[in-house]
């Protein structure tokens, strides 16, 4: 894929932990997504202050079975409470 | 053979061709049977009659310390008083005799070793070449040994990227916030053939390494047929690809897009808190993240090399 060094210990392109998203062909999560981006924007693309809107994002997601349930600690949400729920 | 000089050589094949001179004689059996395994080349006729003269120039080359001094000087005491090839056969027997044991014992003791010398030099060639098949045997373990122990070096180190199992997930729950900005910037790029418009939704991003972050890219099918797309990535610096681990994205599977159809792709990503700790990324605040769109053909099954690991995605509803 990318140039690789001659003694490279590590393949630069790792696949995705969780696999892949299924597409998202309806547009259901549509809304968060414009809203995550317009957290962005108005935060100078800072996304630490977007983390509330990246979490609305993702419940949806997992709402409509468009990604798999986790515990919001396993995807690296540590302070809020928010919606826990079992793995799929 | 005993007589490995090259001297007896010569004597011996002297010797030799002295024979066809002289005729055979039949009755030598039991003075045969004492001589040195060597000598048993000869028939019995043939060494009933080597000449004396042969015998002569035989007992004259021998070499200078002779252990059967005493046997050498009866040998040659019977010579002395011959002159001519009709000798008697019980002379020419104890001369020829006489001789050939000295010359035996001649060679072995001066040219060549004593037995416990020869034993000495048998035994530590011995232990030396059991050495030599030790070290080979060793080397050829050492070789079936290496991969085993290579696994579990990579285990106990976590280099060579598939060794390592199950070890990023827990590191997302326990990971900490490293206070470095990073930018990351969003490239997108589609083979010439494939005619999807793919681009990202944001520029950049300033992230953090040791926190999770979302972005997306957009998609969007302009043609009147469904076109299946399947995307790799890239990251530049190239050390900083190691560090940057996606959570889920929509990349390395088939992603269908139908007529007219526009869809939003996020990646779900983070960097690794060890990011901080390279000393070849010290000056690094930027990584760039380039995915191109490829157009999978139908039903075309590639073999994807080993680290595609089939993963759990929910079932979707076919649109």
């Amino acid at each position: 894929m990318s140039s690789l060094s001659t003694f490279s210990s590590k393949p630069n392109a790792k696949p995705p932990q969780k696999g892949s998203f299924p597409l998202d062909h309806d547009g259901e999560c549509r809304d968060f997504m414009v809203r995550y981006m317009r957290c962005l924007m108005v935060n100078k693309k800072d996304t630490t202050q977007c983390r509330q809107e990246s979490k609305d994002y993702l419940s949806c997601r997992m709402e409509r079975n468009l990604m798999s349930r986790e515990d919001w600690k396993k995807l690296g949400f540590h302070d809020e409470g928010g919606q826990t729920s079992e793995e799929a | 053979m005993v007589w490995i000089h090259a001297y007896g050589r010569e004597i011996f094949s002297a010797l030799k061709s002295s024979f066809q001179k002289c005729g055979g004689h039949a009755n030598l059996h039991r003075w045969t049977n004492s001589i040195p395994p060597v000598m048993h080349k000869l028939s019995a006729s043939q060494v009933a009659q080597i000449p004396i003269r042969h015998i002569q120039l035989f007992c004259v080359a021998l070499p200078a310390p002779c252990s059967y001094s005493s046997s050498l000087k009866y040998a040659s005491r019977i010579l002395s008083r011959q002159t001519n090839c009709r000798h008697t056969l019980w002379q020419r027997q104890s001369a020829y005799k006489g001789l050939v044991l000295s010359s035996t014992k001649a060679f072995s003791t001066s040219h060549w070793l004593s037995a416990a010398q020869r034993n000495d030099l048998k035994s530590s060639n011995k232990t030396g070449l059991i050495y030599i098949i030790a070290i080979f045997i060793f080397m050829l373990g050492g070789a079936y040994a290496g991969v085993p122990l290579y696994k579990v070096f990579c285990q106990a180190t976590g280099r060579g990227g598939q060794a390592v199992k199950g070890h990023d997930t827990s590191k997302i729950e326990t990971m900490e916030k490293v206070e470095r900005p990073i930018v990351v910037r969003f490239n997108a790029d589609v083979a010439s053939s494939m005619r999807w418009n793919f681009k990202p939704l944001q520029t950049e991003v300033t992230v953090y390494p040791g926190e999770t972050a979302l972005a997306f890219y957009t998609a969007k099918n302009p043609t009147d047929k469904p076109i299946i797309g399947i995307s790799t990535y890239n990251i530049l610096p190239y050390e900083a690809g190691q560090y940057f681990n996606k959570i889920q994205c929509f990349c390395f599977e088939e992603q269908r897009l139908n007529p007219h159809e526009q869809v939003d792709m996020p990646v779900f990503f983070y960097i690794d808190p060890e990011f901080d700790e390279d000393p070849y990324l010290q000056n690094v605040d930027s990584i760039t993240l380039s995915y191109t769109f490829f157009e999978a053909l139908d039903g075309l099954q590639l073999p994807l090399p080993g680290y595609h690991q089939p993963h759990n995605t929910p079932v979707v509803a076919a649109s």
